[in-house]
């Protein structure tokens, strides 16, 4: 009966009393970082001996913090465009392709996600530093491009598993061309995996530590080389005000994914 | 790009559908497999052409070490993770769905979180004087601070963290594919709860274990940002190690050849988990 719910007795007890556990140890951080980050201690005490906005103020007052998210968010937007355009192309050839060595092409093209970071970021930052793009915008943009493709991929190939075909066909036998067929039909249809592929992608560049650490300079820095630098001196509650900040971004991330989930499912 | 057109570029012919994967190609191999392959390409040539690189990584004591700490880490990350992980897909997998929908959120929440956000945390809450330290001594359970961070627990906590919900997530898949009827079958034939957990349900959710317990082995074993900052400078890690080759003392030739020795040892691991899975189920899975 160990599969029944409803049956299971006391051990159902226990698992659940495990699981409940579990899932406190995985919000412990989270909830912890935004409390600390309104906590007035410097020397971040906890429970804090008051409440207070100054680690905020602190925050917004430095422009290099404001500076580092900008860049992200630039460099991260420029690599999910780049790594959903050329994840779309490469996902109907390898669902729908008719070519041998398929399968070992896909197993390349998702070889970033899988192999370790840091022996890419250290290829890459070699390669760069030769061809001068070591610390520009255009290298970060590539090399966040390269790690973002996996998963720009993943969920474009699996909504285009699940698209019927002749769905497509069929439009094109009622005279449409099969660009204005994809276009409008087929594309429509995947959306959804198109819009994770945006999310995961955009993820992928915007936490990305270790290349931006190679990659970066004096002059250019991402919102994880600051967090990082910051971490390495101290452990100034400004960093927990930065970082609740990006928790509440992925609450808004995740929120409108489960929104645009539900309506792209009605 | 679509199938119904052969195209040609001069007088190379493509086989239908190929040309779509060009620009995807271009990227990888410009910039994934050219850097990566001469980075390789250091690790024998630099200082001097030879394999001096390898033979010092291998019989220096210091570097062995390093390797040592490193797999110690990563095997002890995925058995606490396997065994934490477990219970929780189990019961993710039968529990009503709204219940399940509450803890699928949390791990969402936890594992989109940015990385060096949680790692943080875990350096705030681990520290001597963090509020874990604190609570246990408040409760009596000890008189002096634990040493939680700068050593292998501070990793172990900080990399279990991470790993988790890469473990729980496709565990889940797993235990739902079994059916429910294979254990009430062993029930009517007598089978105690232990004995249907030990005959039955855990070696059909073997398969999944094994996959996803390689996926956190190998994750582990190249991971960067956690070990350096919840680690200690007596149990560095390989991808820390690597680094500082690079970074601080620019030895090019030593950084690449442990480079390289890290990513044979992963390529190794993933053939074989592709092996255990299928690469349809690996990109199709997640």
């Amino acid at each position: 009966m160990l599969l029944d719910y409803d049956r299971m007795g006391w051990l159902k007890i226990a698992l659940l009393g495990f699981t409940a556990l579990v899932a406190a140890f995985l919000l412990l951080p989270v909830v912890f970082i935004v409390l600390l980050s309104f906590g007035s201690s410097r020397w971040l005490a906890f429970p804090p001996p008051g409440w207070t906005l100054k680690w905020y103020q602190e925050l917004f007052a430095d422009p290099s913090w404001l500076e580092a998210a900008l860049t992200s968010a630039r460099i991260a937007t420029m690599s999910a465009i780049l790594a959903v355009v050329i994840g779309l192309l490469a996902s109907f050839a390898l669902v729908r392709g008719q070519f041998r060595g398929r399968e070992i092409l896909r197993g390349l093209l998702l070889t970033p996600m899988v192999l370790p970071v840091v022996v890419f970021a250290i290829a890459i930052y070699a390669f760069f530093l030769r061809m001068g793009l070591g610390g520009t915008t255009i290298g970060f943009v590539i090399a966040h491009t390269v790690l973002a493709l996996p998963f720009a991929i993943i969920p474009i190939a699996t909504a285009l598993e699940g698209f019927d075909k002749s769905i497509e066909d069929a439009a094109i036998v009622c005279g449409a061309s099969p660009l204005e067929a994809k276009l409008r039909i087929t594309l429509p249809s995947i959306r959804i995996g198109i819009f994770s592929a945006a999310i995961f992608a955009f993820l992928a560049s915007w936490d990305e530590v270790v290349v931006a650490i190679f990659m970066a300079s004096p002059t250019l820095q991402t919102l994880p080389v600051k967090i990082w630098g910051s971490l390495r001196s101290d452990l100034s509650p400004v960093i927990a005000a930065a970082s609740s900040l990006l928790v509440g971004l992925t609450l808004a991330l995740m929120v409108v994914t489960a929104l645009l989930r539900r309506k792209f499912q009605r | 790009m679509s199938v119904e057109t052969r195209q040609s570029f001069g007088i190379v012919r493509m086989p239908a559908g190929f040309g779509g994967l060009l620009p995807a190609l271009i990227l990888i191999a410009l910039f994934f497999v050219i850097p990566v392959l001469a980075l390789l390409l250091r690790s024998v040539t630099e200082p001097a052409p030879g394999l001096q690189n390898y033979a010092t990584l291998l019989y220096d004591g210091t570097y062995a070490r390093v390797f040592f700490n490193t797999f110690l880490v990563a095997a002890v990350v995925t058995a606490v993770t396997v065994l934490v992980a477990f219970p929780v897909a189990w019961m993710l997998a039968i529990m009503p769905s709204a219940l399940a929908s509450i803890v699928f959120g949390v791990i969402i929440l936890s594992m989109w979180t940015n990385l060096l956000t949680r790692t943080y945390a875990w350096m705030v809450l681990l520290q001597r004087t963090g509020v874990i330290n604190r609570t246990l001594i408040a409760l009596g359970i000890v008189d002096q601070p634990l040493p939680l961070i700068n050593n292998l627990t501070g990793v172990t906590i900080g990399m279990v963290y991470i790993m988790l919900p890469f473990m729980i997530l496709p565990l889940v898949g797993t235990l739902r594919a079994i059916d429910p009827m294979t254990l009430r079958a062993a029930a009517l034939c007598g089978a105690s709860p232990f004995q249907a957990f030990r005959r039955i349900l855990l070696p059909l959710s073997l398969p999944g274990i094994a996959a996803g317990g390689l996926m956190v082995f190998v994750m582990s074993l190249g991971y960067f940002v956690t070990p350096a900052l919840l680690g200690g400078t007596s149990n560095m890690m390989l991808a820390e190690m690597i680094a500082q080759m690079i970074q601080s003392l620019l030895n090019w030739g030593l950084g690449s050849a442990a480079a390289f020795i890290l990513l044979v040892v992963t390529i190794a691991l993933y053939a074989l988990q592709l092996r255990l899975v299928g690469p349809r189920r690996m990109s199709g899975g997640n």
